[in-house]
Order: structure tokens, then sequence, then C-alpha cells
């Protein structure tokens, strides 16, 4: 779990601008310090959340210090079984969707460290959605795994082309999927 | 009566064996005379005929011999028609003499006067009324005393007493005869002319020429005919004419006349006319000629010469016919030998034995000529007795140009042989000394203008020229041969046509075979495509929950449960990407390709694995390299799944051997890889499946089947061919077979 936050991250969890953090900091209203032998500002976890707290702002969007997980699948049982590893293995914050659509939402919303994504779903297919990610540079860390029992081997190197980082086939031996994530992640 | 009974039966019989009836010296010689001449005047002959009964008899009878219908023997000029003359002369040659005692006791020439003066009348009386034909009533006015005469000359001491008794008790003629010989000369007539086949017509009128009254006939013409004979016979005998001088009268003129529709006077008018005209009938006839003994036998011994003559001919004819008739026989015989022919080389072999057999040659040539094909096809049965068939290509300079330009040979006349020795130059310089010394003969084949071939043959027995007979049979046979050459190519070429269509048909159940199979093959690739993702999804489920499952599972058997069931999802994943693998096969990647060192290579991925009871596996490769143009990986893939499946095959038995062998095919520039082994071998349904998908020829279950096809696709892929042969107890070998790669490339 993250203790110190610099002025970006705190105006990204708390969805307003640095500079305000910036004015807040200095204004005495934000605890914290300045590292030592610098001017760059340091904000203390204790210190963010009281100041949250004072100001309503939702803290939904603090890092809870677990790596965000977007499982996107059009089967439910499996979607339930990823959910199912990945919260036992408890490194992870997941989230699901079961079609393209509310993946580009919580996207957007959650922020995913990574998306596990099936190749088709039922209005999309995951050569759209990696391509959307991809289009969008705030997205840029965003890491994709393609789970699939469908693709064939000699369009596997086409997805890395388009910016998928890993690729699957169902059935797959979930410490695989795992080990590839925390891999991926640098966990 | 008793005793009459057996006297009329007696003359009966007699008269039976009555053919033909003398005429009268006179008659003769006239007759004779007629004939004599080299072409016989045919009018003449009617005159003198026409005029006589007798001799108009023997005319009557002989048309009728020739098949002339009795019904349509209506006057002399019809039945010469219908009679071949030199028939007619023949027969009138041999006529025979009255013997002249006979003659002058009965007064013969008498009755021959009244016959022909009745005909006469007749045919006037005919005229008169118009509804008879003159030349039938005169006819019939001949012939109505016909059985008087047979009678008179056949008995003519009997009839001698007839005419006594008439005289001398003052009877009618026809009563004298009854009462002499139980029977009267009209019905002894009818009898006759029954007898002799003439018409109901004209026996009726013979028959009735002395009845009252006339039953009504059917026929109106008969019954008209025999009262107009009746009245002839009435009004001649007013005149003079009649056979008897002492003959009563009884009839009345003008009642018969009138029953006819003639006055009494119109028919003694006719009486009249008759017997001033009467000479310029007899007078032609020779009635009236009385020939010296010497005279009578100069036109006999001439009539014998020229019988003799006509005899020579006709039997000379009569041999002609006869060979002819066996010409055509030995022509239908072979017909029907060449019907059951079914080539060219059949129908000319039958053809030569039938020649040798038929004309007995020393050496026979028949030969057909191909113009399309270019070339000539004969049977030679050589002067030795051996047969041989050959076959020659048309080439030019060779002395085949007339045959090729269908010039026939120098014959005497189209169409028969002629010499060969020049004309057929060509088979002498070839075959000159297998045929042996002529001379020697040709027929030429023509169907149609074109000539199909030919027939050579010599020395016929005899030697020398052949007989005119011969050479027209040869020719009858060398159109027949012709015949049957010419159907038997065109069956053929019917033969070559259709065994063309079952090669396109082939060819068409090929290309429909392999349309239907890339149809199937499609469809398995949407279906696996499909079913990979909706089965696949469910695998994921039951192998990622088992796996959660068996992490916490602390109970050693369960886990292994657990582990069963994910390899099993994991196997059933692995099917249904082998699945679309086979229907979808990735594009190859061609390259060059070291078969040999390929074949090395995979047979060492089996070998660790080989145990006591697996076959022997070895490779045959020559030390060079052998490259081939395909994709590596998939070729290898494919020589995997082959000699799997045949190392398999070839378990638990004993002495079993897989050999995987490499051989480069120069010519063809391609490369072979075969795997043979000395397995149990296929049975024709198993070979038939062996490369459908999950066909499976081992025990059923035992292994999904698609190794077999997936090789298939494989091969198929980088352009190679795979076949596979095997039969149960012969094992099996599948071939690969690749182009070589360019050795310079760019």
């Amino acid at each position: 779990m993250k203790e110190v936050y610099s002025t970006g991250e705190a105006a990204k969890i708390c969805r307003v601008s640095q500079q305000t953090v910036i004015r807040c900091f200095d204004a005495g209203k934000l605890q914290g310090f300045y590292v030592p032998g610098s001017r760059f500002r340091r904000i203390p976890r204790d210190a963010l959340v009281k100041f949250m707290k004072e100001n309503g702002i939702p803290l939904s969007n603090l890092d809870s210090g677990k790596k965000k997980v977007l499982v996107v699948d059009d089967e439910p049982e499996i979607v339930e079984m990823l959910v199912d590893a990945l919260q036992r293995d408890g490194r992870f914050e997941v989230k699901t969707a079961s079609c393209g659509y509310d993946a580009g939402i919580l996207t957007q919303q959650f922020q995913p460290d990574i998306i596990v994504l099936d190749y088709m779903l039922q209005d999309i297919n995951a050569d759209a959605v990696t391509k959307a990610i991809r289009s969008n540079p705030s997205l840029e860390d965003t890491r994709i795994i393609i789970i699939s029992g469908m693709i064939e081997d000699d369009k596997v190197q086409g997805l890395y082309e388009l910016g998928v980082h890993a690729y699957l086939r169902k059935p797959f031996q979930i410490d695989t999927l795992i080990n590839k994530i925390a891999e991926l992640l640098h966990i | 009566m008793g005793a009459s009974g057996f006297q009329r039966r007696k003359i009966e019989l007699l008269l039976d064996e009555v053919d033909a009836l003398p005429t009268l010296p006179g008659i003769a010689h006239r007759l004779l005379s007629v004939l004599a001449a080299p072409q016989p005047s045919r009018r003449d002959l009617q005159l003198v005929i026409e005029a006589d009964p007798t001799l108009s008899m023997r005319a009557l009878r002989l048309a009728l011999d020739f098949g002339c219908a009795a019904d349509s023997t209506t006057s002399i000029d019809a039945v010469l028609a219908a009679t071949p003359l030199d028939a007619a002369t023949a027969d009138l040659l041999s006529v025979e003499i009255v013997d002249p005692a006979i003659a002058s006791d009965l007064d013969l020439a008498r009755l021959w006067r009244h016959t022909l003066a009745t005909g006469m009348a007749a045919q006037a009386i005919a005229s008169r009324i118009g509804t008879l034909p003159p030349p039938q009533a005169l006819l019939a006015g001949i012939l109505h005393d016909i059985g008087q005469i047979a009678l008179a000359i056949t008995l003519p001491r009997a009839y001698r007493q007839v005419l006594d008794h008439a005289a001398s008790t003052g009877t009618d003629l026809v009563e004298a005869e009854r009462k002499i010989l139980q029977v009267d000369h009209a019905t002894i007539g009818k009898r006759l002319a029954n007898r002799w086949g003439f018409s109901e017509t004209l026996q009726n009128a013979i028959w009735l020429h002395h009845q009252a009254q006339v039953p009504p006939a059917e026929e109106p013409v008969a019954a008209v005919l025999a009262q107009a004979v009746r009245l002839a016979d009435l009004v001649v005998r007013q005149e003079g004419f009649g056979y008897l001088a002492s003959e009563q009268i009884r009839d009345s003129t003008q009642e018969l006349a009138e029953r006819i529709g003639l006055s009494g006077a119109a028919a003694e008018q006719i009486g009249r006319q008759v017997a001033s005209a009467f000479h310029l009938n007899a007078g032609p006839a020779g009635f009236e000629a009385a020939p010296t003994p010497a005279e009578l036998q100069s036109v006999l011994s001439a009539a014998r010469v020229r019988l003799g003559h006509l005899y020579r001919t006709q039997y000379r004819r009569g041999i002609e016919a006869r060979a002819e008739a066996g010409r055509s026989d030995l022509l239908v015989r072979l017909s029907s030998r060449l019907a059951a022919c079914r080539s060219a080389k059949e129908v000319l072999a039958s053809v030569a034995a039938h020649v040798r057999e038929t004309f007995g040659a020393g050496a026979v040539v028949v030969y057909f000529l191909s113009r399309e094909g270019g070339y000539i096809e004969g049977i030679l049965g050589a002067a030795d007795g051996a047969t041989e068939h050959f076959i020659r290509a048309l080439k030019e300079g060779e002395g085949i140009e007339s045959l090729v330009a269908g010039l026939l040979p120098a014959s005497p006349a189209p169409g028969l042989p002629g010499r060969a020795e020049g004309a057929e130059s060509w088979l002498f310089e070839r075959h000159g000394a297998r045929l042996g010394p002529g001379p020697f003969f040709t027929v030429p084949m023509i169907v149609g203008d074109v000539r199909v071939g030919g027939l050579v043959l010599g020395p016929t027995p005899g030697s020398g020229e052949l007989r005119p007979r011969d050479a027209a049979q040869l020719a009858a046979l060398a159109s027949v041969a012709g015949a049957a050459l010419k159907r038997a190519a065109a069956e053929a070429e019917l033969v070559a046509l259709s065994e063309e269509l079952a090669e396109v048909n082939r060819d068409v159940c090929a290309a429909e075979y392999g349309r239907v199979q890339r149809r199937n093959v499609a469809a398995l690739g949407e279906m696996a495509a499909g079913a990979a993702h909706e089965i696949n999804n469910p695998l994921a489920i039951i192998s990622g929950r088992a796996q959660q499952l068996a992490a916490d599972e602390k109970v050693p058997a369960r886990q292994e449960m657990l582990r069963t069931i994910i390899q099993q999802a994991s196997r059933a994943s692995d099917i249904l990407a082998d699945l679309r693998l086979f229907a979808r096969p990735p594009a190859p990647k061609l390259a060059d390709v070291d078969a040999t060192a390929l074949a090395r290579e995979v047979v060492a991925e089996f070998t660790p694995g080989l145990g006591p009871k697996d076959p022997q596996l070895k490779v045959e490769a020559p030390d060079t390299p052998a490259a081939i143009r395909a994709d590596r990986d998939q070729i290898a893939g494919a020589l995997r799944e082959i000699v799997k499946n045949a190392v398999q095959a070839c378990s638990n038995g004993t002495g079993r051997t897989v050999t995987v062998s490499v051989q480069a095919l120069g010519p063809q520039q391609t490369v072979r890889l075969s795997v043979i082994d000395n397995g149990p071998g296929m049975d024709p349904q198993v070979r038939a499946r062996a490369f459908d998908p999950f066909y499976c020829g081992r025990d059923a279950g035992r292994r999904r089947g698609l190794g077999l096809s997936k090789a298939y696709r494989a091969v198929v892929a980088s352009g190679g061919q795979l076949t596979l042969e095997s039969a149960p107890g012969q094992g099996t070998a599948v071939r690969l077979t690749f182009r070589a790669a360019q050795e310079t490339k760019s």
C-alpha cells in the first residue's frame, strides 16, 4: 500500500488539478512535507485521507495498494472463476465486465492496471477494444492479456502487433495466468 | 350297274394319266416351223396355239405351272405372257402328232375344225353381247370339246364304237358316249380341266356346253360364257362345222341366243360369218396343210436339235443357278461368321480363313487400310500354312501411295480381281517370300467408293487365271468383308470414344469429388471454429475449477482425479485445435528442405520410444541430400503422423518392419518419401476412408483419426502428392511425392 503521494498523485486521486493540491498544501489545508534538500512536496497517506474527508471527496479513488484487474468475458462462469482466483491471490483489486461497452466505461472509471480480455465478445471483438485502449494516451501503461479458445496460431502475432501483451489459449492453467499478470505488473 | 360303273372308273383312271394330247400333223408342222426360227415370233406362235385345242391346253397348263393364277389365264395372249418364251418353246417343241391311222379313222380333222369354229363363234358372240371378253370366249370355245379329243385319242377303238353307235341308231353323240363309255365327253372334259387346274369358269363352259338348262352361276361371266359356248357350238354345227355329219340339232338357236341377249337371226349371222372367215384362222394355224412325211420328219428333227440346244442351255443355267446358290450360301456363312467378330483383327482372320477354305488358295492376305490411323493392318496366311497378323505404318515411298490414294488395281472389270504382283507391290516387297510363287490376284474392298482394304490370294488350284465364277464370288466376298471391316472399325471407334468419355467422366467425378470434399472441409472449418469457441469456454471452466479445487485438496487420490479432469479438458481442446488445423491449414512456408535429413530426423524421434512389441524402424535413403520444395514443419508433421500410423499398425506382430525411404526420381524431377510397412494392411473399405477425419481403422475409439487427414492436407498444401496402397495381408505403402527443389533459383 502506498504511504506517501506526490502532488500529482494526490490530484489524480482527488480528481482535482495539481495546482489546487499545491495551493491547499501551501495554505496548510493539506498537511505534508518537502523532500529533504529539495522543493518537492510530499503528502503522507493519513493527511490525504483527512483532507479528502474534510472536503467531502470520495475515498474510492484512493489507492487500496492492490493492482487493479479488469476481467472481461461474456461467459459469466469464466468471469466468476477468474474473480475467485484473483481475489484468492490477494494482490488484486478486480472489476468485471461482460461486454465491450461495459469494458470501455470501466476502463475509463477504474483505470485498471491490466485487462484480462476474452477475444470474442458479444458486441465487439478484442481487436477493437485493444485499438481503443491503445489510442488513449492516458491508458498507455494499461496491460492487456487476451484469453480465447478460437484464435488460430498464425493470428496470434497480429494481436501482439496491436499492443496486446500476452495471449492464453482456453482452457489454460490458472497459475499461468496469475503468473503472467504478476510478471506484466512487476509484482 | 356294277359293270358300267367299272367301265366308267377304268376310263376315268385312264384319262387321269393324260397330261398332253397330240395335235394334227399340219398344225404340228406349222408350229415347229414357227419355233425353228432363231427368234420365234410370239404373234405367229399365238396364232397357231389359239386355233388348236391341244396346244391351247398345253400352253394353259404351262402358264399354271409357272405360277400364273388360274383366273388370269383368260386368253392365250395372257397365257403366253405369263410363261418364259424358252420354257414355252421347249414345251411346244416336244409336241406329239396324232397317229395318222386314228386321225383318219375318227376323222379328227373334223373335230378340230369344229373346235376352232366354235371358238371363233364364241369370240364373235362375246364381241356382240359386250359383257364377255372375246379372247376368253375364244379360249373356252376352242377347249369346249377337250374331253372328246381326250376320249378319242386315248380310247380310239371304243370311240369308234361310240361314233358307230350314234350313226347306226341316230342317237345324239352324248347319248352314244354314255351308252358305250358310261360317261360323256363333257363330264370327262370337266374332270380333266379340274385336274389341270383350269379356272372354274372355264371348267363350267367345258362341262355345260351340252346342257339345255344352265344353272345360274355366282359369277355372271361364268353363266354367260357357258351359254355363249353352247350357242357357238350350235350355230357352227348349223353351218356344217359339226363333228358328225349326221348330227341332229335339237336345241333352238333363237331360244339360246335370246337368253344371252342376242336375236336368233344375229346368232345365225355369226354362224355364217364364222363359216366364211374360218380359213383366215385355220390357214395360219396349219389346218389346211398336209405335210408330207419327209417335211414332217424335217421339222421334227429340227425340233429335236432345238430342244437339245435348249436343254443344254437350261442345264448350264441350272448349274450356274446351283453355283450361285452355293455362292450365296458361302456369303451367308461368311456374313454370319463376320457378325460375331468384334474387331478388325477378328474380321481379317475370319475372311482369310474363309477365302482359304473356299478357294483353296496357297496364300492369302486380307488387309485393312486405316487412313485416319495411318496404318495397314492385315492377316497373312502364308504358303506354308502359318498365319501371321501384321501392322505397318503408311509411309511414303513404299509403293503404297496407290492404296492411300484409293487407286484400284488394274482389273478386267471394276470390282473384279486383277493381278496382284504389280498393284500390291508393297505387299510383295515385304512378304513376297512367305507368299510363295504366284500367280496372285487382288480384289479391293470398297465401301461407298472408299477403299477400306484388300484381299490378295493365290495361287488357286488349276493355276492360271481365275475362273470368272470365282472372280465374281471373290468380288462379292470382298464387298461383304469390306463392310464388316468398316463396321468393326466403327465399333472400335465407338469403344475408343466411350473410353474417352469414361476418362472424362472419371475426371469430372474426381473434380466433383474434390469439390464436394473442399466444400465439406470448408463446412468442417466453420464448424470447428464455432465449436472451438463454444466448447473451449466450458472446457476452460471445467479445467479452471478443477485447478482451484486441486489447489485446496489435501487427499492425494482426489487431487489425482482433479488432475485427470484438467488433462482431459486439455485433450478435448487439443482435438478441436487439430480439427481446425485440418480444416484451415496455415499457408505453407515453402523452402528447400532436405527430404533425407527430414526422414532421418522423424525416424530418430520414434526410435527411443520403440518397445519389443513394436516393429523395426529403418531409413533407406541416399547419402546425398534430396532437396524438395515444401513447408518443413508441416511435412515433418505429416511424416510423423504417417510413421506413427505405420508403427501402430505393426505393433503386436512379429517380424514387422516400417521402412522410410527417400528416392530421387530423376526424369520427373521429383522426390519420393515412402513409408512402407509389412503390417496387416487395410481392406478396401478402410483404405477408401483412410484420409477421412476421425475415421479410425484401428479399434474404434482408441484414438482420434486425424493424423492421416492432416498429413494429406499438409502434403497437398506443399504441392505434393500422397498415395496409399494397401491390401489385407500385404502391408501398407504411403508415398509422398514432391517437386525437387530447383538447383538454381532466384
